[in-house]
């Protein structure tokens, strides 16, 4: 428990653009380098986060509860939100006055396409848990097309998945 | 039109309940709708900026939001109230749902939707990233830049922290020749 703590902590403070950009060092973490569960499990639990309603960053505290039960939870939501809050906490009103600087400006522009690679890593791993197979590049593929082209709310789509699912797993 | 702060910790929390039980598919589109449209706590512009300080800083967006707001409208205690309140109903429903997967997991046809939900969970990422990458559009060392985070992170499976100093240093030098 106090290892997924701390590397969730230190997750925390890189995860510019939230969960998403995390989401494949997650993965990275709790299945290949620990095995505390298999990429199917981890895909799965992230599906009962998207079920749910509230931040996607409920994940973490499942992902906490499968590895050391509900106080693992409890610790795993925890180590992840609280640096990012504590920064967010301090950094509000520096950062209002920091509008106009130039290198604000470049900083930003800088981590767009970094948090777009990330972000794609992140639906890459979800969506591939048993490694590249024609029914899951055909989910994702409509799922993402649906997001980016319709106004549709994203539970619709996810339902579309759960009925692909069964039609095709 | 009057936009005016909550007045009490109560109206507050229970605010941000109301935004939490909600949110189903997203957060965004109900803090926007509660905050903006129904409470009248915040103006569009000001939440506009808010949230595009809480989109660069790491974290849970809304979550910051949260922290961010709270702390203005009433400091500490604000912020650890309005994030409590976002997070206190989502996280009995899953853990609800989680205890229901956990009974009916060895069923396939339960697991075959649920791999199917979490198949679809990581389009949507795609989907979201394509949207941010508009800007990128014309912009071919941005697409480098993307393309390659995407190549040494999924197929390479190297950790995020060896790859952002090295991606942010590329990143930042692109930006200030203006490649980005």
């Amino acid at each position: 428990m106090l290892q997924i703590a701390i590397y969730f902590m230190l997750l925390s403070l890189v995860s510019v653009g939230g969960i998403p950009s995390v989401m494949p060092e997650m993965q990275r973490l709790v299945v290949d380098v620990q095995g505390w569960m298999s990429a199917a499990e981890f895909t799965q639990l992230f599906a009962i986060a998207q079920a749910a309603p509230g931040p996607n960053v409920l994940v973490t505290a499942l992902i906490g509860w499968k590895v050391a039960g509900l106080a693992g939870g409890m610790v795993a939501l925890a180590a992840f939100c609280a640096p990012a809050a504590a920064l967010a906490y301090s950094i509000g009103g520096f950062w209002d006055r920091m509008r106009d600087a130039p290198w604000r400006k470049d900083f930003q522009r800088a981590l767009v396409p970094i948090t777009v690679g990330f972000i794609v890593s992140g639906g890459y791993v979800l969506a591939t848990p048993q490694g590249p197979d024609w029914p899951s590049a055909l989910i994702a593929v409509a799922s993402a097309a649906a997001l980016y082209a319709t106004r549709l709310n994203p539970l619709w789509i996810l339902s579309g998945g759960g009925v692909l699912g069964a039609a095709l797993f | 039109m009057e936009f005016a702060p909550p007045k009490s910790l109560l109206e507050l929390y229970l605010g941000f309940l109301s935004i939490g039980a909600r949110s189903f598919g997203g957060v965004l589109p109900w803090a926007h709708r509660v905050m903006v449209e129904e409470k009248r706590w915040i103006a569009p512009a000001d939440f506009a900026e808010v949230l595009a300080l809480c989109q660069f800083l790491p974290g849970p967006n809304v979550g910051n939001v949260s922290v961010v707001l709270g702390r203005r409208w009433f400091g500490l205690r604000g912020a650890v109230v309005a994030f409590l309140g976002l997070m206190a109903l989502p996280l009995v429903w899953v853990f609800g749902l989680a205890l229901l997967y956990a009974d009916f997991s060895s069923n396939p046809a339960v697991r075959a939707v649920v791999m199917g939900v979490g198949v679809a969970g990581g389009g949507l990422f795609v989907g979201t990233a394509l949207k941010l990458a508009r800007p990128l559009a014309r912009k071919p060392w941005g697409v480098a830049l993307a393309v390659g985070c995407f190549g040494v992170i999924a197929l390479g499976r190297v950790s995020l922290f060896a790859v952002l100093p090295i991606a942010a240093l590329l990143g930042w030098i692109a930006a200030r020749r203006g490649l980005i």
